[in-house]
């Protein structure tokens, strides 16, 4: 490579910046021009592109040496896969400052849902040499007639930020998405031998191992890990509270801590504060300004429903440091560095430690800088959250993002979308899908199923029957029909989001979205707050809620129902062997178990505080009815799957009917009779035998399934959500989700998206794994069960902050009866 | 709890029927709500492959209702139709000649967008207005209406009424209903492709809930507000 004239080229344009490349770098430039496929692993703000861009320009350069810099019009060389469109300017903006400086030919196309006609078309006509793409945006180009030339010139393709897309759906996508260009390339008779180059970068990663083989499963090589190696230093200080509430709830608190974030603001150049939902991020930005009014035009606030065009203004002002605080949410997880940013802020717990360590790594970018993060508990036990998180930290513990496997909705609308540009054959399809990650269990019987529910829409009435989305011509599965094939367009994706309604001043003007749920719920009149403003609803018309400017001291805080993430395995860990050290010298232990002293005495005298290897269990009769408060320190998600599992068993014992609540430390079961467990039957119910079977036939687990086949549903081209212009005649085709899960369950159970809604419930919703690894943990610990007269410190603030579901075991009429024989006493 | 329950208003004896249908003795006419036939074949023709299966159990349910009540007369108080004629409606035509003996009313509602042509040739009498059968009115919606007549008693479907009831423990169950009020009656919707809406009685009103096939009278306690 050395004696290569592209890396010459380059190590001179370096050179004259005053830069040298990392050595991870030339590691992957090295690699890129061997034909070898990896990933990259370096942390955001250290040049990560640049191992992969500058790589495919040397790439380019060698095999032009003498004419690399007028030669134009070359055709797409570099796919550069994102998944935030607002990274994409930015990414662009870098790379064509390289062009310019380096005097190429080269032009960086950007395609996402803000790029306007007229620009696709100039891109259809001549493709530019660097296409950055969002995971939606690249099935589009699949639906293009056409695409499959556009691919021919193709040499590599660039997968960002892969950690963040792994895991979901959209990594699903791309998967896919890679499979059918590997495949036309490789059906392809130009550059053939020429190998495509797959590449991706990637924060780390508990599984980057895994990370790498799920994009590279596709060309079936081994490919190598390129690792960067640069560890930054990272400061967490906790803000501890004044007082340590006794009985902590959730959300109370944090506000309350106002007056010490504002020194801290005050203190640093600029601090982000992150807030864990857009409806708390609201409340803070308006206490910061009622608490410091000097800061107005100082701070601003940043979360995914507000107006793009205001992220933006946030976003630059963040950059030129006009901004002294930044209140935001995960929107700001990603994306490129603020400089300006001396300090983070986290508010409440981060739930896990790789998101805590990425948002302190939004700090401190000079190099050798220490990235400061605070950590502000919303509720005082949360405290101890920050114990185990710097312990976390400091043994490196980093969660795994595992893949998803057998997306059959992603699958359906990824054949919709081959099926509208130039349709495909399935035998094709078949040997490039058995090659991903996700896919490769599929088996022939879910394949013809799948084809099956396309072109036939599962089990019909022949005769009356009129099914008509994919068909079978001359062997070709093909969509003709033009409307079936608008609407797929317009529903390409996998994120999937409430009902959502813009929300504009009267006199023009958007400022965001929220959600149908909690405006419908408003009068004409009544004031609410929105990107930091209050606006009073002057009426809802055409999807868009009507608004002006509101003096009102009071108002209504929207909900938005963003998924809320569970506390991570890891964190769970490193909080439950964090009590081991609360009754520990106070030299020994942390200042925020210091701080904790009152609430783990109260705690100690009521019920007890337990050790790692031990299990809490509280017996606790209210007027509410009879309390059972189980705490393994799980995350919500498996927590509430135990608390179905374990009101299942339960109730095998005795007919009872239970509530449920839970949130990321312990769960709640509530019913209006006594609980039959004690010593002699604990270990019973929290046994691993038998798991899977209990999960089924818990009624909580259909409750669940139906949460999950919403997504489905809609990905899997179900649902349609309104659009403008076709609304009105799209509106007999509207249907809910839980209505289609109804009629499935009672007349197609066997659908291939019901199966998979189940599936999802087991191994994403109840991680039957970590489940199972719970039972098998408790089984070896030692079940602590205490009998208080009232509500404990640790089951407080499950009881405040609650989300109930319900469960009975007994059948369904019977539970009306006996509910209102209740009620009648 | 039981698969059919019997209620008397104004005199008349009536039977509500756990498959979502309502008898009037006296006339021996079945009253239903809400068919939408032709909503799985309008959705499975636009490319969306909802079961089929539903539709051909609407429709037998609707059969073994009037055989089993031996309905001389069905009352269809609006959306027999969801959209556009399909096949589906071509089927529904079919099994309407197999009982060229019942009579059949549908007091038209906003689904109901059908050439009147159809409606001839499938005999069916359709009512834009309210249609009177003494004591009792049937229309699509109340809002059809500005006042009931004193001595008549209103049926109606268009909302799809589903009820929620709620017990200690923060329990709750919600499930489709028979609405009554001092001056009208809303039917569930017949069809079980159908959302639902919650409503919200009040002390006087009087609410039977659905739960698999059979109709339980609820408590008024029971019932959240």
């Amino acid at each position: 490579m050395k004696n290569s004239p592209g890396y010459n080229v380059i190590m001179n344009w370096l050179a004259g910046r005053g830069m040298h490349p990392f050595s991870f770098q030339e590691e992957a430039w090295k690699s890129i021009l061997a034909g070898e496929s990896g990933l990259v692993n370096a942390p955001t703000g250290f040049g990560k592109t640049y191992s992969v861009f500058l790589g495919a320009l040397i790439d380019f350069i060698n095999r032009h040496p003498d004419n690399y810099q007028t030669k134009s019009k070359n055709g797409l060389q570099l796919l550069w896969i994102t998944p935030l469109r607002a990274l994409a300017k930015d990414i662009g903006r870098a790379m064509e400052e390289v062009i310019v400086e380096l005097g190429m030919s080269w032009k960086v196309g950007i395609r996402n849902g803000d790029t306007d006609i007229n620009e696709r078309a100039r891109q259809k006509r001549q493709m530019p040499e660097v296409l950055i793409i969002t995971p939606e945006s690249l099935h589009l180009l699949l639906a293009q007639k056409g695409y499959p030339e556009t691919l021919d010139s193709l040499r590599i393709l660039a997968i960002d930020e892969w950690h963040e897309l792994l895991g979901s759906k959209r990594g699903v996508q791309v998967e896919l998405a890679i499979s059918r260009i590997v495949g036309v390339k490789k059906r392809s008779q130009k550059n053939a031998g020429d190998p495509l180059r797959l590449w991706g970068i990637s924060a780390t990663i508990g599984n980057l191992e895994q990370a790498k083989e799920v994009l590279l499963s596709n060309i079936q090589r081994e490919g190598v890990i390129v690792r960067a190696n640069m560890h930054k230093k990272i400061e967490v200080e906790s803000v501890i509270p004044d007082e340590i509430e006794k009985y902590p709830w959730a959300g109370h608190l944090g506000i309350k801590l106002v007056d010490k974030v504002i020194p801290i603001i005050l203190e640093n150049r600029t601090t982000l504060i992150f807030i864990n939902t857009r409806g708390m991020s609201e409340m803070w930005y308006q206490s910061l300004l009622n608490a410091a009014p000097e800061l107005a035009g100082a701070i601003a606030l940043h979360h995914g429903s507000i107006d793009q065009e205001l992220r933006q203004w946030v976003e630059e002002n963040l950059h030129t440091g006009r901004l002294k605080a930044v209140v935001c949410t995960a929107s700001l997880d990603l994306g490129v560095d603020f400089r300006p940013v001396e300090t983070v802020i986290q508010v409440g717990s981060p739930k896990g430690v790789a998101r805590f360590l990425q948002r302190a790594g939004r700090s401190g970018h000079q190099p050798d800088a220490v990235s400061k993060i605070y950590f502000l508990p919303t509720h005082s036990l949360e405290l101890v959250e920050a114990a185990a998180l710097k312990q976390a930290i400091s043994e490196q513990l980093i969660e795994s993002r595992d893949p998803m496997l057998l997306c059959f909705d992603v699958l359906v609308q990824y054949l919709c979308t081959l099926a509208i540009s130039e349709g495909f054959t399935p035998d094709e399809v078949w040997e490039e899908i058995k090659r991903t990650y996700c896919f490769r269990e599929i088996t022939q019987d879910e394949w013809r199923q799948l084809l099956h529910y396309i072109t036939e829409g599962g089990t019909a009435l022949q005769q009356y029957d009129e099914y008509k989305k994919v068909e079978i011509i001359d062997g070709i599965f093909r969509i003709t029909g033009r409307r079936v094939a608008m609407r797929h367009r317009l529903h390409i994706g996998t994120i999937v989001s409430d009902a959502m309604l813009k929300v504009k001043f009267l006199s023009g003007g958007f400022i965001g979205v929220i959600e149908e749920y909690f405006i419908s719920r408003l009068e004409p009149g009544d004031t609410f707050t929105l990107a930091g403003r209050n606006l009073e609803l002057v009426m809802i018309k055409d999807m868009t809620v009507l608004v002006r400017k509101s003096n009102a001291k009071k108002s209504a805080v929207p909900s938005w129902n963003g998924g809320r993430m569970p506390l991570s395995a890891n964190l769970g860990k490193k909080l439950r062997e964090t009590f081991n050290l609360a009754f520990e010298k106070k030299q020994l232990k942390a200042v925020e178990l210091q701080a904790l002293k009152p609430l783990f005495d109260r705690q100690e005298k009521h019920s007890h505080v337990p050790k790692a290897n031990e299990l809490l269990i509280e017996q606790i009769e209210t007027k509410d009815g009879y309390h059972l408060f189980v705490y393994p320190f799980e995350g919500r998600l498996v927590h509430e799957a135990m608390a179905a599992i374990l009101a299942y068993r339960i109730s095998r014992i005795r007919p009872i009917t239970f509530s449920f609540a839970m949130n990321d430390y312990g769960f709640e079961l509530l019913s209006d009779q006594p609980i039959p467990v004690d010593d002699t039957n604990v270990y019973e119910l929290f046994s691993p035998d038998n798991l899977f079977e209990d999960i089924q036939r818990s009624v909580n687990s259909t409750e669940m399934a139906k949460r999950k086949f919403r997504d489905i549903a809609v990905i899997g081209g179900l649902i349609f959500q309104g659009y403008p212009g076709e609304y009105k005649k799209a509106r007999h085709l509207q249907s809910s989700a839980s209505l289609l899960f109804k009629v499935f369950a009672e007349y197609e159970p066997d659908n291939l998206l019901m199966r998979q809604a189940y599936s999802e419930v087991f191994a994403q919703q109840m991680e039957e794994a970590r489940l199972r690894d719970m039972l098998q943990r408790i089984q070896a610990s030692e079940i602590v069960i205490t009998w208080p007269e009232k509500l404990t410190p640790f089951c407080f603030p499950i009881k405040v902050d609650s989300m109930r579901e319900d469960l009975s075991s007994e059948k369904l009429e019977d539970r009306v009866k006996k509910m209102q024989l209740l009620l009648e006493k | 709890m039981t698969r059919y329950l019997s209620h008397i208003i104004a005199g008349e004896h009536l039977v509500m029927s756990g498959e979502r249908a309502l008898f009037w003795e006296g006339q021996q006419t079945l009253i239903i709500a809400d068919l939408h036939v032709g909503k799985t074949g309008h959705f499975r023709k636009e490319g969306i492959g909802v079961p089929a299966a539903i539709y051909k159990d609407d429709l037998h349910r609707l059969l073994s209702q009037i055989l089993f009540f031996k309905a001389e007369r069905l009352i269809i108080v609006g959306d027999l139709s969801h959209s556009i004629a399909n096949r589906e409606l071509d089927l529904f035509r079919k099994w309407r000649k197999d009982f060229s003996s019942l009579e059949v009313h549908l007091a038209k509602g906003n689904h109901d967008i059908l050439d009147n042509r159809w409606y001839e040739e499938a005999d069916i009498m359709v009512h834009n207005e309210p249609l009177p059968l003494f004591p009792f009115l049937f229309a699509h919606d109340t809002d059809q209406i500005d006042e009931i007549p004193v001595d008549h008693f209103l049926f109606s479907g268009h909302v799809h009424p589903s009820v929620t009831i709620r017990g200690r423990g923060k329990q709750a169950l919600s499930m489709p209903c028979f609405y009554f009020s001092k001056t009208h009656c809303i039917l569930p919707a017949f069809s079980k492709f159908t959302g639902s809406y919650q409503v919200r009685p009040t002390t006087d009103d009087e609410v039977f809930g659905i739960v698999g096939n059979e109709v339980v009278q609820l408590q008024k306690k029971t019932i959240s507000s």
